[in-house]
């Protein structure tokens, strides 16, 4: 019997568990070896306020332009919304390092903001390092998301409830109160953590605009422990402090809000009691525009790079994208296949062997692992990893392996639901038929996961190609990846090569998440 | 008296041309084939879609230039009726002032009202803590306090099982008798109100078809056609 070998998925389970503890062991072996942890103590509460500070204003402004964008949106329908829906989506696909760049381009001392005030005469001493730039570029990136999630969430009002808001005529108030407020409350608070970790864990946006030691973030502080002060004690203590930090962020996520899976519906137009209303319409042109004039330049600040692509296409621009290109195929691998496994496992627990609580617990691997910081895992991994190789070998085996670990989640949410179904459709008439393993994978399982896994790999792709995280640690003259170079020239203030390697950056990224989601939405 | 002549709605991939009359304070049974257009001609008396031409008059009042809100038309739907933040006795209240605000008088009148469907002690309820059948009743009851004279009711009973069924159209009939009503509803299975009905309409294509006592629609020479319209509806 071939029953005896253990499930792939239990050997990723396995190697998965072991990798994480491991890190985390070596930190801790590390912070242990010497008494750092009160030496840093100063340090450390500093970083942590403003870590906790940073993250509290972008979640809370973030929030804010999320919210009245999408009850603006939610009550107008004008020419090109179908477009804005469309854009407001893709914000959370830009990579970091480009909205780093935006906010560069747009607010920067020769940014067009400046030359605006100039031309009016305003005198402009507005320095974006510290708050304004990590705040902008969180809100930037966060803002247009929280919009996106609201509306839909708001799209799936039943329409009975919008027509008895018309048979009970509902005024403005009441539509708010009793249709409108109840979905968003569901909502913020689930969101509000979520966009609280990512920028609790921001590293690209704080490294390049937090213009100061103290104002960093823990991932910037591990960076700079690991990077630049050779300083393993301090790095293993705030690796173990952060991750301590995400993990029961995290759990506390997941057990405080979970929530069904929203399902994607397509509505009829539904007229809304409130669109008439005057003082409504005053106050959603009032933020229309204000969101457009905050969104608009940032969003399209790099096309300035269009004339000068052509000027940096060299020999390093290529190597750097082929780096890139390569990173992101092994990453998306992993990613796929990690989440292959542990998906089909989950199954078996579930259908097969009628154990919902195992079933459970490879469901709830992927999102533990969303909550590991990067920076914090690759600190105990590298650890690990300088006894053996020299730093740049660390970062090629590290790269893809983190950026596969960090879209594996994503990768996992697209192909479990459909695991299941092939289970559900064909799981008897397989059993029957005795086809099982990899037999059951080509023949039962493959044409309904083929899109999704195709999907998932394209997303993974996009994830890593853009990514500007760990490759901070690892990037220099052996290793260069695209978002690196932008990152040395933004360093060197070459904005106008910044902006076509961001926009370069951003046509991979962003084709391969149309990919992914054209993939994902085509019927099965 | 409910007087629909020549409404006429068009869309890309279906026309609609309504003409009928309902005698006021009785129950009007529609029925017809899914897709044929019964929902949409509830929905055009109440008000959420407005017919390019014909009239719409109920008691010699004109009912097209009137907002959803000012028509003397209160509606139950199959589903959603009840908004799930708000507790039973606050979704009827809902029927007689959005703000919630409620006199003493009118406490006790829903009091009544929920006491009438059945539903005596529910007032606190959410509706995620209610089955099917009592969110119906909860909806019944916010279009009696409403105190409007016409109700429209759009397959209010399809989603509950057959026994369940009949005790909400015998609900109905009894509420009837509490206060004067036009009653117009859709439903699926004609044979339940077969005995309590005034009337019995039959829509297809968007047309009002044949409109007689529910004998005369159900034993007469459509009895054939519309036995085969509503089974594969």
């Amino acid at each position: 019997m071939r029953g005896k070998l253990p499930h792939p998925g239990s050997l990723v389970a396995f190697a998965l568990l072991a990798l994480v503890a491991g890190g985390f062991v070596a930190l801790a072996a590390i912070g242990g070896e010497r008494p750092t942890l009160l030496s840093i103590g100063p340090y450390l509460w500093r970083v942590l306020a403003f870590s906790i500070v940073q993250a509290a204003l972008s979640t809370l402004l973030s929030l804010a332009l999320g919210l009245a964008l999408a009850l603006a949106l939610a009550r107008r329908r004008f020419p090109g919304r179908g477009m804005v829906l469309a854009l407001l989506g893709t914000t959370m696909v830009i990579p970091t390092i480009v909205a780093v760049f935006a906010v560069f381009a747009v607010y920067g001392r020769s940014g067009w903001a400046a030359e605006i005030a100039a031309l009016l005469g305003w005198n402009n001493s507005f320095s974006i390092f510290g708050y304004p730039g990590i705040l902008i570029a969180h809100v930037f990136l966060n803002g247009p998301f929280v919009a996106r999630i609201l509306l839909d969430a708001l799209s799936l009002v039943p329409a009975e409830h919008w027509r008895l808001a018309s048979a009970f005529g509902f005024s403005p108030a009441h539509v708010f109160r009793h249709l409108d407020w109840p979905v968003l409350r569901a909502e913020l608070p689930g969101l509000a953590g979520l966009v609280f970790l990512l920028c609790f864990k921001s590293f690209a946006i704080v490294l390049a605009l937090g213009g100061g030691p103290s104002r960093s973030t823990l991932e910037v502080a591990i960076y700079e422990a690991l990077k630049i002060d050779l300083d393993f004690g301090r790095a293993a203590w705030l690796s173990l402090i952060q991750l301590a930090i995400c993990l029961t962020l995290t759990g506390v996520l997941n057990w405080a809000f979970t929530r069904p899976p929203t399902a994607h519906t397509v509505r009829g137009l539904i007229r809304r009691p409130d669109a008439r209303s005057g003082a409504l319409q005053l106050l959603d042109a009032v933020i229309l525009t204000a969101a457009a004039l905050f969104i608009a330049p940032l969003a399209f600040s790099l096309l300035s790079g269009l004339n000068d692509i052509p000027d940096v296409v060299d020999a390093d621009l290529l190597r750097a994208f082929a780096t890139s290109m390569t990173i992101a195929v092994i990453a998306a691998m992993i990613a796929c296949l990690l989440a292959l496994a542990l998906a089909s496992a989950a199954r078996r627990w579930r259908v097969t062997l009628r154990s919902p609580r195992v079933a459970a617990f490879y469901d709830f691997l992927p999102n533990t692992l969303l909550a590991v910081p990067p920076f914090a895992l690759t600190a105990g991994l590298f650890l690990i990893l300088r006894r053996f190789v020299d730093p740049s070998a660390a970062g090629i085996i590290l790269l893809p392996l983190i950026n596969g670990l960090a879209a594996m989640p994503f990768a996992y949410r697209s192909l479990a639901p459909r695991l299941l179904t092939a289970e559900e459709r064909y799981g008897r008439v397989a059993a029957s038929l005795g086809v099982i393993g990899a037999n059951k994978l080509m023949i039962m399982d493959w044409p309904l996961i083929r899109r999704p896994l195709g999907a998932a790999f394209a997303l993974a792709m996009a994830l890593s190609f853009g990514d500007f995280g760990i490759i901070a640690l690892f990037g220099g003259q052996d290793l260069v990846t695209l978002p690196y170079l932008l990152f040395e020239r933004l360093g060197s203030y070459r904005l106008d090569e910044a902006a076509a390697i961001g926009l370069f950056i951003v046509l991979v990224a962003f084709t391969l998440a149309h990919m992914s989601g054209r993939l994902s939405h085509a019927g099965d | 008296m409910l007087v629909i002549e020549d409404c006429r709605l068009t869309w890309p991939d279906f026309t609609a041309d309504y003409s009928m009359t309902v005698q006021t304070g009785a129950l009007c049974a529609i029925i017809g084939p899914s897709g044929g257009g019964k929902t949409t001609l509830l929905h055009m008396i109440a008000g959420f879609e407005i017919p390019e031409s014909g009239r719409l008059t109920f008691d010699g009042v004109d009912l097209l230039p009137l907002e959803p809100a000012k028509r003397p038309v209160a509606i139950v739907f199959q589903d959603h009726n009840l908004f799930p933040h708000l507790s039973a006795a606050q979704n009827v209240a809902l029927g007689i002032r959005p703000s919630l605000r409620m006199s003493e008088d009118e406490i006790r009148l829903i009091d009544e009202m929920l006491e009438a469907v059945g539903l005596k002690g529910f007032g606190g309820r959410k509706p995620g803590e209610m089955s099917g059948g009592q969110r119906q009743r909860v909806a019944l009851a916010r279009a009696l306090v409403s105190g409007r004279p016409m109700i429209l009711l759009d397959e209010p009973f399809s989603s509950l099982d057959p026994g369940l069924r009949r005790d909400m159209v015998q609900l109905v009939g009894d509420l009837r008798r509490r206060r004067p009503v036009t009653i117009l509803m859709t439903i699926h299975t004609p044979e339940d109100v077969a005995s309590l009905a005034d009337q019995m309409v039959f829509v297809a294509d968007g047309r009002v078809l044949a409109s007689d006592s529910p004998s005369a629609i159900l034993g007469g020479t459509l009895a054939s056609r519309i036995a085969a319209a509503v089974s594969d509806g």
